[in-house]
């Protein structure tokens, strides 16, 4: 097994079976690095709770719910309020956040007539909400609070209110995805198949796992609703509450990040029927393949029209995807995400942008996850399984890459040995799906590895004998000698709006008129 | 080619290309293998096969464009008679329930519950 010993952690012995490199010749069932397990003792990991994986990752994008935290209030910003999952509602969740403001008090008397009155304020402050979901924190659940009953009192007193539930204290489970799990579980046992959809389509989905950050769940639901097929529900982003009730009804659950979501999508199959069909949203050929399983599940006049968009979307986005493809092709990033854009990326931005895949890992990613990222990397890549923030330095020192793709806080770590980043959590200036949005993604890793300021960094100005005539090169300068000379003008750079999800709100579709189903009322 | 890198070749294909192969249980896998591509193989071999349920159908997809990137991509499997293509998909399969199941490093391939 090529496990590899990182210098940081040789006194942790439990660490070591945590890295592995993928050697020549060798495949998943010879290179695996172990997942999804208790976070070992004297590692600073850079794990979020499970309280944070239910509420911040995938209830809180719902937009049309009152997020209440039962619990201390920094609970409900200190982890990862700043996500930017967007809505098309004026991002009303993104705006409020509710905390019950547990103090040490509550925890020696009980906090439930606290919460219950909490609850009621909320409601009474945004009369236009009338769906909330709560959330257990670690404390809250320590002192046995029973927060069903108080929900089902207030919807017994407030009568067209609903309220959703969600277990999941922050030390339930390794990490995030214990939250992930829990709240999968939770809405389907609670709340799926408790309201009945207007359908509107001959073909219905769910679009499940994509959290809209800055839009990319929208651009998605533009190409189906374009195909004709109507989107029941998306599961969570720009995700209504009661669109996610109706979950049900939908013919296909259409699954981008398995790793959050692949839980209900497994139950919905169990228990209704339903299939799953995992896609990948991102890149060029995967996205078009994706879109066109998609059409052929339901027939030829779907797959024309999603034959249409890609042939368009291709002649329109490629030639500028390829200006940042030549200017990028050899560059060494690591691809350092959450769960699934290890695998979503590994192999796919490699083909389309010429860079080089030097790393994959995540902090909370299952073994699954790394069999999917360390299939689709090329040989030589190092995986690691919930690094910490020493053998995340030490990986950099190794690989020397060009730019880390990754989230703030290891991003910043990345920024303080000159080393630029690229925020693929909240993005930078995203949506990246789609193929506009690829292109946006090639733009902001070139600009991330070709900015001048990288170089002005490293400059200590607090010293008078810097040069303060010679360093400064342009990103033509430092882009631009590996390009051949015929192929500079070839083609263009990123022509697109800065926001291009506003306008796809409000857009009217053609649906296939839909057929009776044969279980329905008549 | 030998029929042992025809296989290595199609089964890096489908590594590095799809997803369906790794759902989260070891039972899962077994059925999303058999169902993909075991379709994949009645479709080389030019026979009608069955998408009669919505489950079949959703496999059948996959299958669709995997028969049609393995045309695509590799030309020689347009030029393979049925038998060798009956034998190269099963040893494919074998080769994938291999990798994803029986020697896979997963060790929550059997977890009982999602």
């Amino acid at each position: 097994m090529p496990y590899h010993t990182f210098e940081c952690s040789k006194m942790l012995p439990d660490r070591e079976k945590h890295a592995v490199i993928k050697g020549p010749g060798e495949d998943i069932t010879s290179a695996l690095p172990l997942g999804n397990l208790n976070t070992v003792p004297g590692t600073i990991t850079e794990r979020g709770c499970a309280y944070c994986g239910a509420k911040h990752v995938i209830g809180t994008p719902m937009k049309d719910v009152i997020h209440m935290s039962h619990g201390p209030m920094g609970c409900t910003y200190d982890t990862w309020q700043t996500k930017r999952y967007i809505s098309d509602n004026d991002n009303y969740q993104l705006k409020y956040t509710f905390a019950t403001d547990m103090k040490e008090k509550h925890v020696v008397f009980g906090a439930e007539k606290m919460l219950k009155q909490n609850i009621h304020e909320a409601f009474d402050a945004f009369p236009n909400i009338n769906r909330m979901t709560l959330y257990q924190t670690c404390a809250s659940a320590l002192i046995g609070d029973d927060m069903d009953a108080i929900a089902k009192q207030v919807m017994k007193e407030r009568p067209g209110v609903d309220i959703f539930v969600c277990n999941a204290p922050g030390f339930g489970g390794t990490s995030q995805t214990g939250g992930h799990h829990k709240i999968n579980i939770a809405w389907i046992n609670n709340k799926v198949g408790t309201v009945e959809p207007v359908i509107k389509s001959k073909y219905t989905i769910n679009y499940v796992g994509d959290y809209n950050i800055q839009g990319d769940c929208e651009i998605m639901t533009d190409f189906f609703n374009r195909m004709g097929i109507q989107v029941i529900s998306m599961f969570t982003g720009n995700g209504s509450y009661d669109d996610l009730r109706a979950m049900h009804r939908a013919d296909l659950n259409v699954l981008e990040c398995a790793r959050s979501a692949e839980y209900i999508c497994n139950e919905l199959r169990v228990r209704y029927g339903t299939p799953r069909l995992d896609i990948d949203g991102f890149g060029f050929d995967l996205l078009a393949e994706s879109l066109m399983k998609v059409a052929m599940f339901f027939g030829d006049d779907c797959v024309e029209k999603a034959k249409a968009i890609i042939d368009e979307e291709v002649a329109r986005w490629k030639p500028e995807l390829d200006w940042y493809a030549k200017r990028l092709k050899g560059k060494k990033i690591c691809l350092w995400p959450g769960g699934s854009k290890l695998w979503h990326w590994a192999h796919v931005i490699e083909e389309e942008m010429g860079v080089k895949v030097v790393s994959v890992y995540s902090k909370f990613g299952h073994q699954g996850d790394f069999e999917k990222g360390i299939a689709r990397c090329s040989e030589g890549a190092l995986a690691i399984d919930d690094p910490n923030e020493l053998e995340a330095l030490e990986a950099m020192k190794m690989l020397k890459p060009d730019c880390i793709l990754t989230g703030m806080r290891p991003g910043e770590v990345a920024k303080k040995i000159g080393i630029p980043y690229l925020n693929i959590h909240a993005y930078h200036n995203g949506p990246y799906k789609g193929f506009e949005g690829w292109v946006r993604l090639a733009r902001d890793l070139y600009n991330a590895i070709y900015s001048p300021v990288m170089n002005l960094a490293a400059i200590d100005i607090s010293k008078d004998d810097f040069d303060t005539d010679t360093g400064f090169k342009t990103r033509t300068m430092l882009s631009d000698p590996g390009v051949p000379r015929e192929e500079l003008h070839t083609e263009n750079m990123y022509t697109g709006k800065m926001d291009i999800v506003t306008p796809l709100r409000g857009k009217k579709y053609d649906f296939p008129a839909p057929e009776p189903k044969a279980d329905a009322v008549v | 080619m030998e029929m042992k890198e025809r296989i290595a070749i199609l089964e890096n294909y489908i590594m590095q290309r799809c997803l369906w192969q790794f759902h989260s249980r070891a039972w899962d896998r077994e059925n999303q293998n058999n169902g993909i591509l075991g379709i994949t193989k009645t479709m080389l071999l030019g026979e009608q096969p069955d998408i009669s349920t919505p489950e079949l159908k959703c496999y059948w997809v996959d299958a669709k464009c995997l028969a049609d990137g393995f045309k695509t991509k590799f030309p020689w499997v347009n030029e393979m008679g049925k038998e060798d293509i009956a034998v190269m998909m099963d040893g494919l399969k074998e080769r994938i329930d291999y990798v994803t199941i029986h020697g896979s490093l997963n060790e929550e391939l059997t977890v009982k519950l999602y």
